[in-house]
């Protein structure tokens, strides 16, 4: 079979994304490449077609997770980078050291690898170009297939959507707003999130400075923004309009979830107003 | 030290094991799983596992008595739950917390058949798997 007649997988979900020049990882992995998939939100990176890493701009990297809880200090790891050269790489390094154990690495690493991977693969404008036989210094960890890859990534956007469907709160700098009294209370996870809301820094910006994945702290922003909590900025020009919009009127995300709809409560209508109000 | 395959196969030794997996609950990610799966869909039995987890660990209801004064750190975001038990008529669901030294969010499950499970002895595995899991 031809791969290159392979339909590509579903387009990003993002509205306004379309699919890139690059080969798909899905193309890459059933040619069992190795290389580097670039895209214009981060890079994947494959080993005889199995995704070994992924890195994005947006993703706090495995050393700001492991350095920022403080598992390990970021001497420890700029000694396990001057390490890059060994067979195994800079992760295998720090196993063999016991500075980790396995399964703290895995646990770090598929962490970061899905969290980079969703903002390579499902934003931005997809994949830009391979670069054959390039590979990471971190060394392999735990191999993961690619279309397990692929279906997290898309598993992602929905869930975001279905937390609240107004992506652009994913990049705009995080704003407080004062909650209607009524909004669910604040978990602890999330009042770290709010306590670093200084209406310049962005989502990623929090998650580097918690060391938290960046998805995660998506997650945590998407509830704080339909509870009323931070703002939902009005949606951003850059998709492309299929028809535009009048002056005043309510820009709606291109896809609402029907769930939305299914419960119309009254905390659900007022999260709605709030939202209008946010975005008039 | 053992990896996740290697705890996640010593769970399956606990008598009555049908299944396990680590889990992250901040975002429903399954970072491996062994045994059996209920109705075939791995994904979704990580992704309900993970919402049950994720209640537990951050309703105000469950936080230990005493945790409200938690302004002293606590930068690891661990939670206070330890574990949460789920009982049938036939099984045993067991989820319980890894206290990693970085923000992971992650919980090993497991869950038995009934008859052949013994519900106190599996927690006690599955507290020190999950301790090695996470210890160097």
């Amino acid at each position: 079979m031809n791969p290159h007649t392979d339909v590509p997988p579903a387009p990003p979900a993002r509205p306004g994304g379309r699919t890139g020049t690059g080969p798909t990882l899905t193309v890459l992995a059933g040619e069992r490449a190795s290389g580097a998939l670039l895209c214009e939100a981060g890079t994947v990176y494959l080993s005889e077609g199995r995704v070994v890493h992924a890195e994005s701009p947006v993703a706090p990297g495995i050393d700001v997770l492991l350095t920022t809880g403080g598992r390990l200090t970021a001497e420890t790891w700029r000694e396990a980078v001057g390490h890059t050269d060994g067979p195994g790489g800079v992760g295998r390094f720090l196993v063999d050291t016991g500075r980790l154990s396995d399964a703290e690495l895995e646990i770090c690493h598929l962490g970061a690898l899905f969290d980079a991977a969703y903002f390579a693969l499902g934003t931005g404008t997809g994949p830009r170009g391979f670069q054959r036989d390039a590979a990471h210094w971190l060394g392999p960890v735990r191999p993961v297939g690619a279309d397990a890859v692929e279906r997290e990534t898309r598993r992602r956007g929905r869930l975001l959507d279905d937390l609240w469907p107004c992506p652009q709160v994913d990049t705009a700098p995080v704003v407080l707003r004062s909650p209607d009294p009524r909004s669910p209370a604040v978990t602890r996870r999330q009042r770290a999130v709010l306590e670093l809301a200084d209406g310049v820094r962005t989502p990623a910006d929090i998650a580097r400075c918690l060391g938290r994945p960046a998805f995660h702290t998506l997650i945590d922003i998407r509830r704080l923004a339909a509870a009323g909590h931070v703002e939902t900025p009005r949606p951003q020009a850059t998709a492309p309009p299929a028809r535009s919009p009048g002056p005043g009127a309510v820009v709606w995300p291109d896809t609402v979830p029907d769930t939305v709809f299914a419960d119309p409560g009254i905390d659900l209508l007022r999260r709605l107003r709030d939202a209008l109000e946010a975005t008039l | 030290m053992p990896g996740i395959d290697e705890c996640l196969l010593e769970a399956m030794t606990v008598n009555g094991a049908r299944g396990a997996a680590v889990i992250e609950w901040t975002s429903g990610l399954a970072l491996g799983m062994v045994g059996e799966v209920r109705d075939d869909d791995p994904e979704a039995t990580a992704a309900e596992t993970a919402e049950l987890a994720r209640m537990a660990a951050e309703q105000r209801a469950f936080a230990a008595v005493g945790a409200d004064a938690e302004q002293g750190g606590d930068a690891e975001g661990a939670s206070s739950v330890e574990d949460v038990i789920v009982t049938t008529g036939t099984c045993y669901h067991l989820l319980r917390f890894v206290d990693t030294a970085f923000d992971s969010g992650v919980f090993f499950y497991l869950w038995l058949d009934r008859r052949e499970g013994n519900l106190a002895l599996a927690r006690m595995r599955l507290r020190d798997l999950s301790e090695r899991l996470a210890l160097i």
